[in-house]
């Protein structure tokens, strides 16, 4: 397979809920290296768009392209997981659907990384910030080359957001990409290479990340 | 591992960690089924009949020299009634509302011409309309030939006393009159001393005859009062309550409810655990998801329905009753619960799938589970229609199983047939739920 073809790729992609379109076709690529940031207002189709690139949504229109091999992780924007269990019997069972070869030491090693409790207790119990790191360290089980992550410091405190994005940093260092939903321009400045921005379902604004500055920011939220 | 089984093996991890659900989810279906099994036994229970005395029946009424205690011989005639007395206009007021099924009416008159035994008096009944107005018939005929038997047992009674005084002689009442017969017994031995001419042995020999006759009049009187008696033997099979169709039923039932709200709850909990989107995602189908909850569905049922078929033998066992093949018959239903809790589960698959969140998907899983179970219990000879419809349902197939695995002496036939159909409806509603499943993603 040549390297030219795209980590992932979105050909026309669409999603429509009924009679409401969430999201009208877009064209999108991610490539080694790359940061893309899906900017917009609330409702604007980054969560759908994610959802479709993760391959948790069927399109309405469109398709999906993966190059093979390719691995995918994916933090929707309310924490994915079950509350009944704990935070190590959460990724412990991802870790075997991600066919991890040993899921106790992976799970063991994200609870450490993520500074996740330990206890039995249900992931139900835990804080709204430790629900989310338990959300984004799922994301990291399976070694995905593609992380997806739906507005992922929204509940993180500063040291949480120092270290997730030093392992994000590290993926695309090793080849891999970021696809990022957010409403933060500075992280849009410091994470991103590329931005797509949506309103209303559409994109508005497609290109390179220092391409995308405060004005356009303003008028995409205005 | 098989990823159908982890999500399997992560269900049961919930269910055990949730005490509370599961004990509702063990204890409710089992209390629905004890009440319908009330309910069924309410058929047979005594329908509430009003008296109405317009007569003014008395006390004690003699009749053919036999004393009735009035109440006392009401009581033992309407065992299978609730007899109540009512004054004319109570009874007419209730049989319009229903509180009474039948009145039956003692017109002025009636003990009168009952007492002069020439003409059969009579009494009125009058039924209320509906469904079980033929079974209230029944029930008054039955309470009425009670009557008739009390008073035939007392006329054969008075009648023979009159045998027995022409027989034996001695002094008699007739209508008030005191009266004393000699009898043949002593007319015999009264010709025996006198002197032996022809017309005297001519005599002898008719008394004798006599004598040979009336002394089967007794038989004679009760064979014709009751030319069939029924002889009743109470035998050591299981009672109503442990017969095997009240297991059948109460297996069905406690199933069906466990099974559906289950097999609902948990597969929409997978959205309301926002998870559904994960799994979808290469991690684990949705036909993987749908089949896991029909396999624990399945192993929901065998657990639940051994307990019920274990506790229905030990009962038996220390009962000491017998009837039924509770423990050979075992393996048969083990086989039975599995298909019948699969089947159910593809239904509350289903159910799940359409109604997309775990309340809504328990809510409605609870208010389909009464009509399915109901269909199932009306017979089909009865209303067809209502037969049809259950035949497209689990529920009386799971009956129908049990039945046949618990009682029939041969029961191969009838359990290959519903296994047959518990497997079709299964793939059936299987298949739907892996269709309904994709709006879980929406």
């Amino acid at each position: 397979m040549s390297s030219a073809q795209p980590l992932l790729a979105a050909r026309g992609v669409g999603r429509r809920f009924g009679q409401t379109t969430a999201l009208e076709p877009v064209e999108l690529e991610v490539r080694e290296g790359d940061g893309v940031a899906l900017a917009g207002p609330n409702g604007a189709g980054k969560s759908t768009l994610l959802a479709l690139l993760a391959g948790a949504l069927e399109t309405s229109v469109g398709r999906i392209e993966r190059r093979k091999g390719v691995k995918v992780g994916w933090a929707p924007q309310r924490p994915a997981q079950y509350g009944r269990l704990s935070a190590r019997e959460n990724l412990e069972l991802f870790a075997r659907l991600e066919s991890e070869p040993d899921p106790e030491e992976a799970a063991a090693r994200l609870l450490a990384e993520f500074d996740l409790p330990t206890k039995r207790s249900p992931s139900a119990n835990l804080s709204v910030g430790n629900r989310q790191r338990l959300n984004l360290a799922i994301a990291f089980l399976g070694k995905p080359d593609v992380l997806l992550l739906d507005e992922p410091t929204a509940a993180l405190d500063p040291e949480q957001r120092r270290r997730l994005w030093e392992r994000v940093g590290a993926l695309r260092e090793a080849g891999g990409a970021l696809v990022l939903a957010t409403q933060n321009l500075e992280e849009i400045e410091r994470h991103a290479s590329h931005v797509a921005a949506l309103r209303d379902g559409r994109v508005v604004f497609s290109g390179p990340a220092d391409e995308y500055d405060r004005t356009q920011a303003d008028t995409l939220f205005a | 591992m098989n990823r159908a089984f982890l999500v399997l093996r992560k269900d049961a991890l919930v269910l055990i960690r949730s005490p509370l659900l599961l004990t509702i989810l063990l204890a409710y279906p089992v209390a629905i089924a004890a009440l319908l099994v009330l309910v069924a036994s309410y058929g047979s229970s005594k329908p509430r009949v009003a008296l109405v005395d317009e007569d003014n029946l008395p006390e004690t009424v003699v009749i053919g020299g036999h004393r009735f205690h009035v109440d006392r011989t009401i009581g033992e005639v309407s065992k299978n009634v609730d007899l109540v007395r009512l004054s004319p206009d109570d009874a007419d007021r209730q049989l319009r509302d229903g509180k009474i099924v039948a009145a039956v009416t003692v017109p002025p008159g009636f003990v009168a011409t009952l007492k002069g035994m020439v003409q059969s008096p009579k009494l009125e009944v009058e039924l209320s309309r509906g469904t079980i107005s033929s079974r209230v018939n029944q029930q008054v005929q039955a309470l009425v030939y009670s009557l008739n038997r009390q008073l035939q047992r007392a006329y054969i009674g008075s009648n023979l006393k009159y045998v027995d005084l022409i027989l034996k002689g001695g002094n008699g009442v007739i209508l008030g009159r005191q009266f004393n017969v000699l009898g043949l017994e002593r007319s015999q031995k009264l010709l025996e001393r006198m002197p032996q001419t022809p017309e005297v042995r001519g005599l002898e020999d008719f008394i004798q005859d006599a004598r040979l006759g009336l002394a089967d009049t007794g038989g004679a009187m009760r064979a014709v009062a009751h030319p069939i008696e029924i002889s009743y033997t109470h035998s050591r099979g299981r009672t109503q309550v442990l017969s095997a169709q009240v297991q059948a039923y109460t297996l069905a039932v406690t199933i069906t409810f466990l099974t559906l709200m289950f097999a609902a709850g948990s597969l929409a909990a997978e959205r309301d655990e926002n998870v559904i989107g994960r799994l979808a995602r290469g991690l684990v189908g949705l036909g993987q998801l749908v089949w896991a909850k029909v396999v624990l569905a399945a192993g929901l049922a065998l657990v639940l329905g051994l307990a019920i078929a274990l506790a229905f033998g030990v009962v038996i066992e220390v009962g000491n009753v017998t009837g039924g093949e509770p423990w050979a018959r075992l393996p048969l239903l083990v086989l039975g619960l599995v298909l019948a809790g699969g089947s159910l589960g593809a239904l509350g698959a289903l159910i799940g799938a359409l109604t997309r969140e775990a309340r809504t998907a328990s809510l409605v899983a609870l208010l389909v589970v009464m009509p399915i179970v109901f269909l199932g219990l009306i017979p089909s000879e009865i209303v067809p229609p209502a037969g049809w419809a259950s035949a497209a349902l689990p529920f009386t197939h799971a009956y129908q199983f049990f039945s046949a695995a618990l009682w029939e002496l041969h029961p191969w036939d009838e359990v290959v047939r519903q296994a047959a159909w518990l497997i079709a409806l299964g793939a059936v509603f299987g298949g739907l739920a892996r269709l309904g499943a994709r709006r879980l993603l929406a």
